[in-house]
């Protein structure tokens, strides 16, 4: 026993001279900590199931060919999904097609080129990128580009494309600016960090030797990245270009800016369209409580929650496996 | 000798013959078995460890010396899936049973780990929070307690000058020192060391050991070593493990002398491990 | 088999077009931003932060959208980060490797990339229609809905990050668990919770489609949560579309400021954790 320390405590050998510390407080913490999971939990379900209850109507008025019906009248009161859901579909897949060589070419760049100093300048900017808000791509594309593609853009691949078979009919109808192509482009804008910065993480986990081994027989370094690297993180990769997807198919301000809003089906690049989340955006302020057309918008919603859902489900199972295994 | 046992094993008694007549068992480990889910890690071990002595544990890695150690004071519990079957006597109450809570248990059979793990706040408040747990203190009572640990871990006149400083800038092995005296501040009976000169330089670590020497007068110290040479300078008592069995128990200078178990022998002379 | 000169002209090329494609982005970043300033900033004046919204022609500002926004965030804050830094801490602490546990982060990845306008029809379908009206209210449980996954996956991440044997020391004192969290793992994770936190404000205050169907908007000036609220994403939607020459230009000022803000945050979080690491 310690001689100088007064508080303590003489001949104290039983264990029970100490009281617990967290007999009452640690299950109340525990308990909170649960909780908050199992909200958040609860909230997908939630959602999923109003925007189900709320479109049911709609499905019982129109059957299940509201999904591919492709007639939106808002003054017969006739309304089907199928304009809206290739018009999301066609655009999303644009704006995928668009940004994947970019994301490829950019993720090279910042692991094997870009000199040490300047890889993380350069890779916070173009993060960036994925920061601005949706509103914003949808004014600077509304103002900005929709000029110039109907000026410079259109007009000239009208002209040289349109004429030409099967392609032609992406390449057909006026150069009015906003359409398809745009909406692409600029979803694409916004996508491409996301893209890059998740292909990024990808390739930095390619282990060195692997590489190394792949230099060592003479490889280039475009050779190593597309024989190596890119192989080895390929499903990742896949999971990413799906997130890409996934964040394209659901994104609603900028698109609603550019793509023209017409509900009627095109197969032409150029032509105005609508996604179900421009439709949604653009026509509720006109849908009063209860109306069918308002049933037909939840219900739209409710096709767009599953559609992003899959494609969500998908990206993570492929990034979340490659990554940990 | 009032608790000590009346008929005591074999192995325990030889070791009391061995050290000091006044050495009873602080800890009595029976038939203990434990499990990480299926993986049968220590298997039936009967073990004693005297008060106020250094008792070593050593044996190759994966042999169950850690997870022996890790017991005593119910770090396993915090991860699912692992469970102990059997018996640890602490004063004569069952460290295994469920009536006694950890933290109590804790408070009472102290850790200091591998790697110096200070928190990330002041060299005072690493001290404070330990004691906080378990007593209310005046602020005159903390600054004496805490004063007390440092100059018991011999770290006093390197830190009072900064006690107010994050724990973060000192060195490794004040870290380390700092480690135990925040273990010593809660007042345990029992201090486990868990391989704690391994991250350590040659300077630091003889530091740590002659600290070892010094604490033994108060607190009973079980250290897990993978260094020989450290358990003959330091404990008392050696046990050696192997493959979740201990092989052999007895006092630091005969086992490491004349073991009489062969695979003993074997580890000892760097035949294998 | 390619000849050598011929793989070494393909390397040669790759790397021009990576190296293109990496300016290509950066031009794109420095377009945006130079397209804000040169149309925002004319349009930026004191009015702009004195006045509230008012007609076309009318000389008026966006006060009530700025205020309307930084209530909604905040309140959106208030709900959102409590839920979000505790699920967070239930996945990095106690959610490990159980069926929950995945389950929660599964549904929060989803979350996080859900379609915002979708949690908007949601909040719309619990909250305004109910309850009879647009609101204030009904506008920050949508950004709170934002910002939640964006705090757990953050804490999680960061909790992650948190060496194991700093709680187990913790705990071997005799610490209850909720000490060894609130002291010891928050604490030595806080750098990494606050860049959350601000990447949330950031998300929350660019959000424009969760807004459009539960707080409105409001062209008067109104600080009850009640009622329908203005928000500065609102009001540049609703100017920006508009024919009208002034009411575009305080759109590009709305832009510029929010834009400006969001960047801030941006930059702000990343050196936050640049210092943690």
């Amino acid at each position: 026993m310690d001689a100088t320390l007064s508080g303590r405590q003489a001949g104290t050998g039983l264990i029970a001279a100490r009281k617990p510390t967290g007999r009452v407080s640690d299950p109340v913490f525990v308990g909170i900590l649960w909780t908050s999971g199992i909200v958040v939990l609860l909230l997908l379900g939630l959602i999923i199931a109003m925007l189900f209850e709320g479109g049911l109507p709609a499905i019982q008025e129109f059957g299940l060919s509201f999904i591919w019906s492709t007639t939106w009248n808002p003054v017969t009161e006739v309304f089907g999904a199928g304009v809206m859901v290739f018009g999301t579909v066609f655009s999303a897949v644009i704006a995928v097609i668009i940004a994947l060589p970019l994301s490829f070419g950019i993720a090279f760049f910042l692991t094997e080129i870009a000199p040490g100093p300047l890889r993380r300048p350069i890779g916070v900017a173009i993060q960036l990128l994925a920061a601005i808000p949706s509103i914003i791509y949808g004014m600077w594309g509304f103002f900005v580009i929709v000029p110039l593609m109907a000026a410079y853009v259109q007009p000239p691949l009208i002209e040289w494309l349109g004429p030409l078979p099967l392609i032609g009919a992406l390449f057909q109808g006026p150069p009015l600016g906003a359409g398809m192509l745009t909406a692409g482009l600029i979803m694409a804008i916004m996508i491409l960090p996301f893209i890059t910065a998740m292909f990024v993480e990808v390739l930095e986990s390619v282990p060195p030797m692997i590489k190394e081994s792949a230099y060592g027989v003479g490889a280039t370094t475009y050779e190593v990245y597309r024989n190596v690297s890119v192989p080895y993180g390929r499903t990742a990769m896949v999971g990413a270009v799906m997130l890409g997807l996934g964040r394209a198919l659901g994104e609603t301000m900028a698109v609603t800016f550019v793509i023209g809003n017409a509900t009627r089906m095109s197969a032409s690049l150029f032509a105005p369209g609508a996604t179900i989340a421009s439709t949604i955006a653009n026509e509720f302020p006109e849908a009063s409580t209860g109306s069918l057309k308002l049933q037909s918008l939840l219900e739209l919603g409710f096709i767009l929650f599953v559609i992003s859902f899959i494609v969500l489900a998908l990206s993570r199972l492929l990034v979340r496996s490659r990554l940990k295994g | 000798m009032n608790f000590a046992p009346e008929t005591s094993i074999d192995i325990a008694s030889a070791v009391n013959r061995a050290t000091a007549p006044s050495a009873e068992a602080k800890l009595k480990v029976e038939k203990l078995n434990f499990f990480y889910g299926d993986n049968h890690a220590l298997k039936n071990i009967n073990f004693e460890i005297p008060e106020k002595r250094v008792t070593a544990m050593i044996g190759p890695s994966g042999c169950g010396k850690s997870t022996l150690l890790r017991i005593f004071n119910r770090m396993y519990q915090l991860y699912p899936g692992q469970r102990a079957e059997g018996k640890i006597l602490f004063d004569g109450a069952d460290l295994l049973s469920k009536d006694l809570d950890s933290t109590v248990v804790r408070s009472r059979i102290g850790m200091v780990f591998q790697k110096p793990t200070p928190f990330p706040m002041s060299i005072y408040d690493n001290i404070a929070f330990g004691v906080r747990l378990h007593e209310r203190l005046s602020k005159a009572q903390m600054d004496e307690r805490v004063e007390w640990c440092l100059r018991k871990a011999a770290i006093w006149e390197e830190t009072k000058d900064r006690l107010h400083t994050s724990a973060l800038g000192m060195s490794g092995g004040q870290q380390q020192r700092l480690c135990i005296a925040r273990t010593i501040a809660v007042r345990p009976e029992v201090i486990l060391l868990d391989e704690p000169t391994s991250a350590l330089d040659p300077i630091s670590t003889s530091k740590i050991e002659d600290l070892i020497d010094e604490l033994k007068q108060e607190f009973t110290i079980v250290i897990v070593t993978h260094n020989m040479q450290q358990a003959a300078r330091c404990a008392d008592i050696t046990s050696f493990f192997y493959l979740g069995e201990l092989i052999e128990v007895a006092a630091s200078n005969e086992i490491f002398t004349n073991p009489r178990e062969a695979r003993t022998r074997d580890y000892i002379t760097g035949r294998f491990g | 088999m390619a000849s050598l000169a011929r793989r070494r002209a393909t390397d040669y090329t790759v790397k021009a077009i990576s190296v293109g494609f990496a300016a290509l982005s950066l031009v794109l970043l420095a377009w945006i931003l130079w397209t804000l300033v040169a149309r925002g900033l004319p349009a930026l004046g004191p009015h702009v932060f004195t006045k509230i919204t008012a007609p076309p022609g009318a000389g008026g500002g966006l006060l009530n959208a700025i205020v309307g926004s930084l209530i909604q965030i905040g309140v959106a804050l208030i709900i959102g980060t409590p839920i979000g830094l505790m699920c967070g801490t239930f996945l990095a602490e106690n959610g490990r490797g159980t069926q929950v546990g995945n389950a929660v982060r599964f549904v929060n990845d989803v979350l996080l990339s859900a379609p915002s306008i979708l949690i908007g029809l949601f909040v719309y379908q619990i909250l305004v229609v109910p309850f009879g009206g647009f609101s204030g209210w009904a506008g920050a449980i949508a950004l709170a809905i934002i910002i939640i996954p964006v705090v757990v996956r953050t804490t999680e991440d960061m909790l992650n990050l948190v060496p194991i044997g700093l709680r187990e020391a913790a705990f071997a004192l005799g610490a209850p668990q909720w000490k060894v969290v609130t002291f010891i793992t928050w604490r030595a994770g806080r750098a990494g919770i606050v860049t959350g936190i601000l990447l949330a404000i950031a998300r929350a205050a660019g959000e424009t489609a969760p807004l459009l169907f539960t707080s409105l908007g409001n062209n008067g000036w109104s600080l009850s949560l009640d009622a329908p609220m203005a928000s500065l994403p609102i009001a540049i939607y609703q100017y920006a579309a508009s024919p009208f020459e002034d009411w575009v230009a305080l759109a590009w000022a709305g832009a510029l400021i929010i834009t400006v803000g969001v960047l801030t945050l941006n930059i702000l979080s990343r050196l936050v954790l640049a210092k943690m690491k």
